[in-house]
């Protein structure tokens, strides 16, 4: 099996992709159902974010180990506007699309760790983990 | 028709898959194409030139002689334009820098051949025609150092064969896209409303919802409220694997718009799995009327429409549904 795999992330079909590999990997390492789809959930998030606010980018999925504990990895990376206020972004309701705003929050609450890195004009890079408990 | 897709060539493809410079550097390492192999090619760019035109003549009358291939390039228009093109494919092979760029060059081709339907058989066949051809034509130029030609022969086939790794992914990819377009549309197309009792409809979700055919489903859905004036719908998401933020508000207001034209509407199916995920999510889906299974619901929905199952002893009839008084 590939140390990564890598989802080009240009449609909505590309979501169901990423979030399919998300969910195989993860029963391949151990998690539970219920894990997998917390997993699965949260890179819908992020990937549906990519194909609403940049268009195209691509999905990182790769797994490590965190005191002998499988872990997942999910990098969302994309080249798109970037985020003004990260802060703002992530609270719960706030959306610049008549969404529900709760992607970002929500997926951080889905996963053990959650880190949002962006520039404007640049783009923005999700990095998110979960391990089996 | 497979004229004018060709004909499209020219216009700014999307490679079907991407390829960065640290994938490009592995698959160089397995194929063992190492700088001396790229110094070797670049050293045949004259005779690349000098040969171009010749091998590509050969290549489009062996191609032309086969109807499989030869019907693409009926039109002499869009023969001399794909000539041009090969040509400048064959030329490209020696000029070196053989990096990202160069793959993203190449990465087009087999979307080209997926596109206008030319199974992977026939452009392999192509590359051994190539090969061959080329082959025989350094054996030429290099004349008493036949040596020489068979070492620049080996560092070209390495190349081909990167080349056609990326040509067949790219057929590949392009492929499995089609296919799930495909699916999405027949998923589409049976998205069924369906009435169980009077004023009772059934919707039965199956697959992923996205934005488009969350749109036809709600559709669907409220043009069959009015035209069976139902009251309840039993919305079945069983078959829906993951529910997001954005599915769940589809969902959210599908119902709502249900409601605005009098029906109530009951979701029957959520997993626990999906439910713990709207609740990690923070989506409250409080205000929706849940039952644990299909037959549940039902049973819900025909109790809010006053119906009442009746056991068969008490009608002297088989197992039916009674209006309740
Ligand atoms: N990859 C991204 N690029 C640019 N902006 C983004 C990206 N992801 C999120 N955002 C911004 O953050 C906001 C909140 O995102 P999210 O929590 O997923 O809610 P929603 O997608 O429902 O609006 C979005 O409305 C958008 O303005
Ligand atoms: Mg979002």
């Amino acid at each position: 099996m590939p140390a990564e795999v890598h989802v080009t992330i240009r449609d909505e079909t590309d979501i169901v992709t990423a979030r399919q590999r998300g969910r195989e990997l993860a029963a391949i390492h151990g998690f539970s159902k219920t894990e997998q789809t917390f997993i699965a959930t949260a890179i819908s998030e992020v990937a549906r974010n990519i194909v609403a606010y940049a268009r195209r980018g691509e999905i990182v999925l790769a797994t490590s180990q965190d005191q002998g504990r499988p872990c997942i990895v999910v990098v969302a990376r994309d080249e798109g506007p970037g985020i003004q206020d990260v802060e703002v972004a992530m609270r719960d309701g706030y959306s610049t699309s008549k969404g529900l705003g709760m992607g970002l929050g929500g997926a951080k609450r889905l996963m053990d760790a959650f880190d949002l890195i962006s520039a404007v004009g640049k783009g923005t890079t999700v990095t998110m983990k979960k391990c089996v408990r | 028709m497979a004229d004018t897709t060709f004909a499209g060539t020219d216009l700014p493809r999307r490679a079907e898959i991407e390829i960065d410079e640290q994938e490009v550097n592995r698959r160089k390492q397995f194929l063992e194409f190492r700088a001396d192999d790229a110094e070797a090619l670049k050293s045949l760019e004259p005779i690349a030139e000098q040969y171009a035109d010749p091998v590509i003549e050969d290549l489009y009358r062996h191609f032309l002689s086969f109807d499989e291939t030869g019907g693409f390039f009926r039109d002499p228009k869009v023969l001399e334009r794909v000539k041009r093109l090969q040509r400048e494919y064959f030329v490209r092979l020696t000029e070196g820098d053989y990096g990202a760029d160069y793959v993203r060059n190449r990465l087009g081709i087999g979307t080209v051949h997926e596109r206008i339907d030319l199974a992977p058989k026939w452009y392999l066949g192509a590359y051994s025609f190539y090969l061959r051809a080329v082959a025989t034509r350094l054996l030429e130029a290099f004349g008493k150092e036949p040596q020489k030609a068979f070492s620049a022969f080996l560092s070209l086939m390495k190349l081909v064969f990167l080349d056609i790794g990326l040509a067949v992914e790219t057929y590949i990819a392009a492929r499995d896209r089609t296919m799930r377009k495909q699916q999405e549309a027949i998923r589409e197309l049976s998205t069924p409303v369906l009435q169980i009792r009077d004023r009772l409809l059934l919707l039965p979700i199956i697959g992923v919802i996205d934005t488009h055919r969350a749109r036809l489903i709600t559709e669907s859905l409220l043009r069959s409220i009015r035209a069976n004036r139902a009251r309840v719908v039993v919305m079945d998401v069983t078959g829906v694997a993951t529910v997001d933020s954005k599915v769940a508000q589809h969902i959210l207001q599908a119902v709502a718009a249900a409601r605005l034209m009098g029906a109530s509407v009951i979701v029957t199916g959520l997993s626990s799995n999906v439910a713990q995920s709207l609740v990690a999510l923070g989506i409250d889906l409080g205000t929706l009327n849940t039952a644990g299974d299909l037959q549940g619901g039902i049973e819900d929905a025909e109790r809010i429409l006053g119906y009442r199952v009746v056991r068969a002893a008490e009608t002297g009839r088989g197992p039916q549904l009674a209006e309740r008084r």
